[in-house]
């Protein structure tokens, strides 16, 4: 191996390591935080190992409340998105080159928009109507940008639909339901699983955007917000480790189940 | 019976390109009819129309003598056998074969008994739970074929479904498609560009070029009898020569070549005085006797197996293609010797030029 040769693999693996570093680091730092005795989410000073944080967690029951309100939320966000952000990538598929792009580009738009804006302009829209801030209007500010992922992750899946699959169906004399139900969507079942689980993230995960319209409800990050306000303890870290654990374990779930045979290929891609 | 397939004057222009232009002809009931063409002619985009994939931009559709114009694909008594298969990844072999009878409504058990009764058909028995990724090529095409013949149709429409097969599989599959034809009587309109293929298994077939149907015949009619320069050439090897006709006398032609004076059957249209061209197949070219002889200087000899293919420049620098049968290569002329052939003319036919 030359001298070159050696450098440009020292300087690559410099590389990885600060990668995976700025990556996993602040990960790190906020598990590790968790087992600090310190009042404060913090490594220095370390006062002394504990589990009690978790204790804290466990009797926080605004924390509990709040989670729970995430999930109604991300709940009805993801029955809403799946249909229509599916609906929305048909339709951009059937569509001819130039009235696609442009459909594209409309429906794309809200990703564009900044999320608070969204959030306020959801929340005049409906206050016009007579609906006021609460679960309702969180999940249709958050569902108007979340379709976006969906309709973007559907359509990708479906540009690798052969067209003649539906052509042979209907020439064995399927309906054009029945070619949906039993050709087009186990086709698409992968996409839809993992853009449901993306629809999942995106929900509990936001905050700009549900903070305007969440009126009297609290749904978690609004809740870890306020905290910092009044007085953030570790707990909330050992919320997010717990979070982190089911994440990972949940991948590693789901890429066994996938390597034992079935057909999700190509979904980890797509995301 | 299985039903008749007529086509009446069908043309269809996309854009400003003329796919197909002034087709008509019919497939009778329980034929086995091949359109056959170079890729582009038009013949997939044929085949289309008769499923009801795609409207025509004039004429009609009848099968069975009913308009089928009007109908979509699910409505017409067709089924398609797809170059790609499009068999249906995500569904097993069963439910494959039986897609057609679960779009009709039948019930489970029957659509399960049905669909075993075509694996046994198409010696595939124990299949039906398997995937359709876990088979060959061969079987997948098997498949595909049952899945078709499951809902019975009238008309099966072949869109060169053997192309993607290795030649022995093929060749193995022609005669299977061939026996199943005979065995189902049903009314099979098979799409290739293998001329082979379409002279060794059809009752029938239309050649097309550029959209227009050329000739439609059967196989031993279209070699012998070509009814113009494009299926004189395109179906099976040919010699072509250059020739003004000097008159026709009761069906033969006598001819001026750069190889002197030659004759040949007058085909279609033939009229004294015209350029023409005189079509003799190289298995009629013979090293002795023959009412017309030419001359040529043996280039190289391709040994195809059953017989060899002699290459040759006649003086005016016209290649020449004679067969000569393996068991006689031993009298075969040499490489670089001036040969002599003779062909009678009953073995040649004279065209105009277009």
């Amino acid at each position: 191996m030359s001298a070159a040769d050696r450098i440009a693999r020292a300087l690559f693996g410099f590389y990885m390591v600060a990668f995976f570093l700025y990556l996993f680091a602040p990960l790190a730092i906020m598990g590790i935080a968790t087992f600090n005795t310190s009042r404060f989410p913090t490594v220095t000073p370390w006062r002394g190992t504990t589990l009690q944080w978790f204790d804290a967690l466990w009797s926080d029951s605004g924390m509990w409340q709040s989670l729970w309100t995430s999930f109604i939320v991300a709940f009805f966000v993801v029955i809403t998105v799946l249909p229509i952000g599916t609906a929305a990538a048909l339709v951009l598929t059937s569509l001819h080159a130039r009235a696609r792009s442009f459909m594209y580009a409309v429906m794309v738009s809200p990703l564009l928009t900044p999320g608070v804006v969204i959030g306020i302009a959801t929340l005049v829209l409906w206050r016009q109507l007579g609906v006021g801030g609460g679960v309702f209007l969180i999940v249709v500010a958050q569902a108007s940008f979340i379709i976006c992922y969906v309709m973007l992750m559907i359509t990708a899946r479906l540009q690798r639909f052969d067209p003649t699959q539906e052509e042979a169906a209907l020439g064995l004399g399927a309906s054009k339901f029945m070619v949906f139900r039993r050709v087009l969507l186990p086709f698409l079942k992968p996409a839809l699983i993992a853009a449901g689980f993306l629809a999942v993230l995106q929900s509990i995960e936001n905050y700009n955007t549900t903070l305007f319209v969440r009126g009297f409800d609290t749904p978690l990050t609004v809740y870890i917000a306020t905290k910092v306000r009044t007085g953030l303890t570790p707990a909330v870290n050992a919320l997010a480790l717990i979070m982190i654990a089911i994440t990972v374990f949940g991948a590693i779930a789901y890429e066994i189940a996938r390597r034992r045979g079935a057909d999700g290929g190509g979904v980890a891609v797509q995301l | 019976m299985s039903h008749s397939v007529e086509l009446d004057h069908v043309g269809v222009t996309f854009g400003t390109t003329r796919a197909v232009d002034d087709v008509s002809f019919t497939v009778e009931g329980g034929e086995f009819f091949s359109i056959l063409g170079p890729s582009g002619c038009g013949k997939t985009t044929l085949l289309r129309v008769i499923a009801g994939f795609l409207n025509p931009t004039e004429g009609r559709i009848l099968i069975g003598g009913q308009d089928m114009t009007p109908l979509g694909p699910n409505q017409r008594p067709t089924a398609m056998i797809f170059q790609s298969l499009a068999l249906f990844p995500l569904m097993p072999v069963w439910e494959n074969i039986a897609f057609g009878l679960e779009a009709r409504g039948v019930s489970k058990a029957e659509r399960r008994k049905k669909a075993d009764e075509l694996l046994k058909l198409i010696a595939l028995e124990g299949y039906g739970d398997r995937m359709p990724g876990e088979l060959s090529g061969g079987q997948r095409q098997r498949v595909a074929i049952a899945r078709a013949l499951a809902v019975e149709p009238q008309v099966l429409l072949l869109d060169e479904p053997l192309s993607a097969l290795d030649l022995k599989l093929r060749q193995h599959m022609r005669a299977e498609l061939r026996a199943l034809q005979k065995r189902t009587g049903v009314t099979f309109i098979y799409i290739t560009h293998d001329q082979s293929e379409a002279l060794a298994m059809s009752d029938r077939v239309a050649v097309m070029s550029a959209g227009v149907v050329q000739q439609v015949g059967a196989p031993r009619e279209l070699y012998d009898n070509p009814a113009t320069p494009f299926v004189a050439t395109f179906v099976g090897e040919t010699n072509a020569l250059s020739c003004t006709v000097k008159g026709i006398d009761n069906g033969i032609a006598t001819v001026e070549t750069a190889h002197g004076t030659l004759t040949g059957r007058a085909g279609d249209g033939l009229t004294g005085g015209v350029a023409a061209k005189l079509y003799v197949r190289p298995e009629a070219l013979k090293p002795k006797g023959g009412a017309n002889r030419l001359a040529a200087t043996i280039e190289r000899i391709d040994f195809e197996g059953a017989f060899a293919l002699a290459h040759g420049v006649a003086e005016d620098g016209t290649p020449l293609v004679a067969s000569i049968a393996s068991t006689e290569l031993a009298s075969a002329p040499a490489i670089g010797e001036k040969s002599g052939f003779g062909f009678e003319s009953t073995n040649a036919v004279v065209l105009p030029d277009v």
